[in-house]
Order: structure tokens, then C-alpha cells, then sequence
């Protein structure tokens, strides 16, 4: 992961086609900007998570309730 | 008491006050709102739909059991009105959207249910950022939401219309959608009250998604104690949404009068107070000093990781809901807008090892809040960094005159709650210099929105911020 910039209309095409994605006309220079800042951002903190004291960290995706609280209502 | 005017200045506890003892009629009170929308709604864009022969007929009938000696409760008898992504039964429910447009669904939201059987009167849909993909609600489709503080300005979002219906009194409470600060954002921004809930504490059936992982649902309202009247009509499990807690739910309004002499109220240092305009930073600040002199002990608390949040936070906010379009974003890209059509193809494109990361960062920062929890009862900072923008500005600046991102921007301070799953009160706490509202965070451990009621209600009590009402 690095922070060069490899996010160009060119890239996004290809990235769209992997989705099966049909963009548009334009629409890869459209976004370029905002796609390009995000996954600077989303790798600096894939970095971050990277670190070896983050590694037994699991995804949060649903929290877990504790299962000993008094059911209400 | 019975002049319209009259009536809608009255807080919604004063409302259900006045009609549990019968000295006004749910008949008049509706009657107040209806005229009051057709009065200022053709401006401010904030409905989608108004249901005025429905209020008219459910407002009779809820007269008529009052005065048949049955009460339902605090909201026997109140107006109120639901964002439109809440399915209302038999009802068009759009979420803002052209692609939902003709939608009727075949069954209420739970949060619906539960204000209807509750005794509350619904006016109508209030207008939204277009599936709630956004901070502006700048709708293309149904019009961009006014502030009615200044017309020129955005009401924030994506619960804007919630927040203005509030704000200009033509309902005495909403409802709202939060995932990354859609209630907190369009709160502050038009000086009411309203709470995100813990996650799982207040059911997502029947309403539209954003982000699964994130989303929940919440009262917006004038003040803290009506805003603890509607939280206590729809917080509670519900076997229709497998996310929401069997934890006990308890009477929100029951602490309210107990004030905050003892209390902890955490700040962390190097992020609650830098990167914001100075009206913002006076006014949340002059708000802690309140709450201090009120007994509250201020505490500095470090988040060691608390950087980041944003970039989390955009990545699952985008993940999501490109998974939940991903058929329409296919089958009819020219049905949304071009912001929410931008959004949901960015989401394509990120990559899953980003968005797990970004899960896994939420673990982090949510242990690290728990962990600080044991040194604090809350935590407080603005709930955005920047008093309103103008209607359609996509940059905002926050300080030295550069322009930053709308959407990255607005988050800096509601992507915590969101992340960990918190609960989290926007109380307004001040006015910058043109006379544009500004809102605090109250951040409470979780399912402890009780503490977050007590400590806004306390400091209500105190100041007179939230009965300024803004001129239409």
C-alpha cells in the first residue's frame, strides 16, 4: 500500500469493469477526486491497523449485546 | 391558551399537559400545524408529504377518547411528523428519492408503530438528503431543504427537514435517521434537540438503510424533556430487528430534574477543541463552563486513537450503501442525484480490506472510549465544527480560509458516536455572530441515554438557547 497517486480515470475504468460496473461517460473523471483522497485515507489506516499491536482485533461489523442484561419492555 | 400562535410555542409537554387535562384539543393543535405549514413550508421545503385529512380525522378521534376519559399517554393527541424514510402503512414513503417515488408501503416501521399506538398524530414526511447519503439535504428531487434561521443557508442533514419542521414549529416533534450524524448534524444546525441512541436501542425495521453496521433512529425535538417523552415511545427490543438489545429500557423522563452536581464530563484534548470555527469553539466552551458551574467536574481524557474516525467512517459509509443500491445503481443510474450517484459509485471502489480495516478501527476506538468511561460519565464537544454554509456549497471553510470537503468536514466530531455505537444528545449551546445556531455533543456510555437526558435537561434549566425560535 502507498499513497502515490495511482487513482486516474484509467484506473477507475478498470476498477468499474471488476465490479461489473457500467459507468457513464465521464463519469471516471467525475469522481476521480473524492475516490482518489478516500483510498489515501482508507490506506492510512489500513497502515495503521497493520501494526502488530492491533493484530488480534477483530471487525466490529454488529456489536454484541451481553446476553446477562434484564430483557425490558 | 387556544390562539394558534400560542399553541405552537408550546413545548410538546406543555402540549400533552394542556390536553390530558382537557384545556386544548388535539383538533386545535393540528389544525395549528397544518396552518402553519401551508404558512412557511412553500419556503422551506422541509415536507414531502402532508397527510391533512388523515391528522384531521385521527386528531378528532384522539379528542374524542380524551374526552371519553381515555389517555394514552404523553403523546395522545401530539403532531408529529416522520423523515421519509420511516414506511408509513398505506403511505408513499420516498427516502428523498426518485427511484422510491411511487413506493406505498404495506406495513408501518416499527418507530411508527410505536408513536401511532403511542396516541401521537402524524402531519406528514419531512424532505431528507436523498437516502440519507449526505449532510446537506440539498434534494433534487423534492427541493433543498431551507434553515429557517436564514434562508440562504443549509439545514445540514440528512434529517434536514426534521430539523426544520422542529425548529419552525410546524410540529411539535420528528423523527430522524442517524449513521453518521444525520439527527446530531441537522439538530445542531437548527438549534433543537435530538439524540442518536445506542446502537440497537430503538428498532431500524421498516426503514430504509444506509449503513446496516451504523444506522439507527431518534427523536428531534425543542427540548430535552420532549425529546425523552418521544424516546421513551419507541426504545425497545423488537423481534423484527435481530440488531436491536434486550437490555432494559427505563422512564427517560424520570431524571431529568436531578442536575449534574458530581458529574464527570470528559474533553480530549488534542481533538475536541482544534480545527473549528471560533463561534463554535466559544460557544461549546462557554457551555462546559455552565455545566461546571452547575457542579459538573471537567476532565481532560485522552483517545489514543480517536485520529482516523473519519476516513473509517466514510469508508463504511460508503461500502454500505453501495452494497444495499447496488441493483439500481445498475438498472437506473439517472434516477439519483449526482452526489449520492458520485457516493455509491465510490463505494464500488473501495476495496474490502479497507472497509474491514475500518471495521477493526472501530473495536479499537470503541475499547479505547469504554476503557476511558471508567474515568468519565460523558464526554462533550461541538457537534460539528462550522455553523451553517450556504444552500448548495459543496466546501466549506472552517479556518484560515481553506476550503475542505463538505462531507469529510461535517463528520469530524458525529463519526464517534457512529463508529462506537454511543449514544449521543445535540443540545443547542449558543449562536455565532449571525445569529446561526450552535450545538454541543453529549457523549454517554451505552444505553445510558438516561444521563444523557439529565444532562441536557440540567443544562436547559440553565440557559434559554433552545426557546429562541427563529423569525418566518
Amino acid at each position: 500500500m502507498t499513497s502515490r497517486k495511482e487513482v486516474t480515470p484509467a484506473a477507475i475504468a478498470v476498477l468499474a469493469a471488476y465490479a461489473e460496473l457500467p459507468l457513464a461517460p465521464g463519469r471516471e473523471a467525475v469522481i476521480n477526486a473524492t475516490l482518489e483522497a478516500w483510498i489515501k485515507d482508507a490506506n492510512e489506516l489500513s497502515r495503521k491497523m497493520s501494526a502488530e499491536k492491533h493484530r488480534d482485533l477483530i471487525p466490529a461489523t454488529v456489536f454484541s449485546h451481553p446476553i446477562d442484561t434484564e430483557e425490558g419492555n | 391558551m387556544g390562539h394558534p400562535a400560542e399553541l405552537l410555542e408550546l413545548s410538546l409537554a406543555q402540549a400533552a399537559r394542556l390536553v390530558k387535562s382537557k384545556k386544548i384539543s388535539p383538533v386545535d393543535l393540528v389544525s395549528a400545524s397544518l396552518d402553519r405549514i401551508k404558512a412557511v413550508d412553500g419556503r422551506l421545503s422541509s415536507y414531502i408529504s402532508v397527510f391533512e385529512d388523515e391528522a384531521r380525522k385521527v386528531a378528532k378521534a384522539a379528542e374524542t377518547m380524551i374526552m371519553a376519559g381515555h389517555d394514552l399517554g404523553p403523546l395522545h393527541g401530539i403532531p408529529v411528523a416522520l423523515k421519509d424514510n420511516l414506511a408509513v402503512k398505506g403511505f408513499r414513503t420516498t427516502a428523498g428519492s426518485k427511484v422510491l417515488k411511487d413506493w406505498i408501503p404495506d406495513h408501518d416501521a416499527t418507530v411508527t408503530e410505536r408513536l401511532r399506538r403511542a396516541g401521537a398524530i402524524f402531519l406528514g414526511k419531512l424532505n431528507m438528503h436523498e437516502f440519507a447519503w449526505g449532510g446537506t439535504s440539498d434534494n433534487p428531487h423534492y427541493g433543498a431543504v431551507r434553515n429557517p434561521w436564514d434562508m440562504e443557508r443549509f439545514p445540514a442533514g440528512s434529517s434536514g427537514g426534521s430539523g426544520v419542521a422542529v425548529a419552525a414549529r410546524t410540529c411539535y416533534g420528528a423523527i430522524g435517521t442517524d449513521t453518521g450524524g444525520s439527527i446530531r448534524l441537522p439538530s445542531a444546525i437548527n438549534g433543537v434537540v435530538g439524540i442518536r441512541p445506542t446502537y440497537g436501542r430503538v428498532s431500524n425495521y421498516g426503514i430504509i438503510p444506509l449503513a446496516w453496521s451504523m444506522d439507527t433512529a431518534g427523536p428531534m425535538t425543542r427540548t430535552v424533556e420532549d425529546c425523552a417523552i418521544m424516546f421513551n415511545a419507541i426504545a425497545g427490543h423488537d423481534p423484527k430487528d435481530a440488531s436491536t438489545s434486550r437490555a432494559a429500557t427505563t422512564d427517560y423522563t424520570e431524571g431529568l430534574q436531578r442536575g449534574v452536581k458530581g458529574l464527570r464530563i470528559g474533553v480530549v484534548p488534542g481533538y475536541f477543541f482544534h480545527h473549528l470555527q471560533p463561534p463554535v469553539r466559544d460557544a461549546v466552551k462557554s457551555g462546559l463552563e455552565t455545566l461546571a458551574g452547575l457542579g459538573a467536574e471537567i476532565v481532560d481524557v485522552n483517545i489514543e486513537n480517536i485520529h482516523g474516525n473519519i476516513s473509517a467512517q466514510l469508508t463504511i459509509e460508503a461500502a454500505e450503501p453501495s452494497t444495499y443500491h447496488q441493483r439500481w445503481l445498475r438498472e437506473q443510474p439517472d434516477n439519483y442525484g449526482a452526489d449520492v450517484r458520485s457516493l455509491l459509485e465510490i463505494g464500488e471502489m473501495l476495496l474490502a480490506t479497507h472497509y474491514l480495516q475500518a471495521q477493526r478501527y472501530r473495536t479499537l476506538l470503541r475499547q479505547e472510549f469504554l476503557e476511558a468511561f471508567k474515568k468519565v460519565d460523558v464526554f462533550i464537544c461541538p457537534t460539528l465544527p462550522f455553523t451553517a454554509t450556504k444552500v448548495g456549497a459543496m466546501k466549506v471553510v472552517i479556518e484560515n480560509g481553506v476550503e475542505e470537503d463538505m462531507l469529510s468536514a461535517i463528520m469530524q466530531f458525529t463519526g464517534v458516536p457512529s463508529l462506537t455505537g454511543l449514544p449521543s444528545l445535540n443540545v443547542p449551546c449558543g449562536f455565532d455572530p449571525d445569529g446561526l445556531p450552535v450545538g454541543m455533543q453529549i457523549i454517554g456510555q451505552p444505553f445510558d441515554e438516561a444521563l444523557l437526558f439529565r444532562i441536557g435537561a440540567a443544562f436547559q434549566s440553565a440557559t434559554d438557547f433552545h426557546t429562541r425560535a427563529p423569525a418566518l
